[in-house]
C-alpha cells in the first residue's frame, strides 16, 4: 500500500525544531569569577616575588 | 509572512519566529495597525503553528495591554488551538517545553474570549528545579521561560522565583559578561517582574544596554519591550 509519509516527516522535523528552539543549550563560554581571578593573580605575584630557594653553597676552593 | 517562509522552503523556523516577534514588538510599542495574531500567523500553516508554539504566551502579549490592542477574536482562538494541538509536550518533554506550553494555555485562558473550556487544561509542570538548580543553570532555564513573565500568567512561578532574586541578578550579570544577549534579556524581563531586585544591579540601564548590543535581535527586543510596557523597567 502506498502511503504519503511526507507530511509526517515534516511534522516530526518541525516538532524537533520547535523543541530545539524552546530548550536550546547554553552557548559555550568561559565565565571567570572576579574573586577567583584576584586570588590567582595574588598567588602568582607572591610566587614571583618570593626569594629563591636556598641552595647549598659550592666553594670553588674545596675542589 | 509565514506562508512565504514555508513556500520558499529554505527559510528556517527561527526566521519565521523572528518575523513574528517583530510584529509583537511593534504591537507592544504601540506602532502599526491594531494587533491580531491571526493576521501575523495564519491558520492552516504548519510553520505558523510552530512559531506560535515557540513564542508561547508572547504570541498573545499585546492582548495583555488592554488599552493598546483590540481583544483577540475567533480567528486568534483558532490559530492558538491549532498550535496547542500540533505541538503538545510529549511524555519525555523537557521542563521548559512543558512550562512554555502551560504558559500559552494560561495566556489563552486570560486573553482570548473563548474561555477556559475551549482550550486544553494547563498541564502539571515540575518545579523542583526552582529551588534545586544552581544559579547558572537556574538562570539559563528561567531565561528560556521569559514569555511567562506576563501579567496574569504563571503567578505561582513568579512567587517561587522571588526567593531566588539574587541568584537571577547574578545570572543577569553573568549573561551580559558572556555577551549572551537573549539570556540577559529574558532574565532582565523576569527581574522586572520580581519585587526585590537589588538597586545596585542597574537593571534599567542593563536592559537598555542589552537591547543596544543585541544588534536588532527581535526576540531580545521583545523581552526588553515587554519589561518596559508591563513592568516599567528598562527606561
Amino acid at each position: 500500500m502506498i502511503m504519503d509519509r511526507t507530511s509526517h516527516v515534516e511534522t516530526a522535523a518541525l516538532s524537533a525544531e520547535v523543541e530545539g528552539l524552546l530548550d536550546s543549550a547554553e552557548p559555550q563560554g568561559v565565565f571567570r569569577d572576579t574573586r577567583e581571578c584576584e586570588g590567582a593573580l595574588l598567588l602568582a605575584l607572591l610566587l614571583l616575588g618570593s626569594p629563591p630557594t636556598p641552595r647549598p653553597k659550592t666553594d670553588p676552593k674545596a675542589r | 509572512m509565514a506562508e512565504q517562509a514555508q513556500g520558499a522552503g529554505a527559510v528556517p523556523l527561527s526566521a519565521v519566529v523572528a518575523d513574528a516577534a517583530n510584529g509583537v514588538v511593534l504591537a507592544l510599542a504601540g506602532g502599526g495597525d491594531p494587533y491580531a495574531l491571526s493576521r501575523l500567523l495564519r491558520q492552516g500553516d504548519a510553520m505558523a503553528s510552530a512559531a506560535i508554539r515557540v513564542l508561547g504566551a508572547d504570541a498573545l502579549a499585546p492582548y495583555a495591554l488592554d488599552h493598546r490592542a483590540v481583544p483577540g477574536g475567533e480567528n486568534d482562538e483558532a490559530v492558538v488551538r491549532e498550535a496547542l494541538a500540533a505541538y503538545p509536550p510529549g511524555p519525555d518533554a523537557s521542563a521548559v517545553s512543558v512550562w512554555t506550553y502551560r504558559g500559552l494555555v494560561e495566556a489563552s485562558h486570560a486573553f482570548l474570549p473563548g474561555g477556559a473550556d475551549r482550550f486544553p487544561q494547563a498541564p502539571r509542570a515540575a518545579s523542583a528545579w526552582v529551588t534545586d538548580d544552581p544559579w547558572p543553570k537556574l538562570s539559563h532555564r528561567v531565561s528560556q521561560l521569559a514569555a511567562l513573565a506576563l501579567p496574569g500568567v504563571a503567578q505561582d512561578l513568579a512567587d517561587r522565583l522571588t526567593a531566588r532574586t539574587d541568584d537571577l541578578a547574578r545570572g543577569f550579570v553573568r549573561a551580559v559578561r558572556r555577551r549572551d544577549w537573549l539570556q540577559a534579556a529574558g532574565l532582565g524581563r523576569w527581574l522586572a517582574r520580581l519585587p526585590d531586585v537589588p538597586p545596585t544591579l542597574g537593571l534599567d540601564t542593563g536592559l537598555a544596554f542589552v537591547r543596544q548590543m543585541s544588534d536588532g535581535d527581535p526576540r531580545v527586543a521583545l523581552h526588553v519591550v515587554a519589561a518596559r510596557q508591563f513592568y516599567g523597567r528598562g527606561g
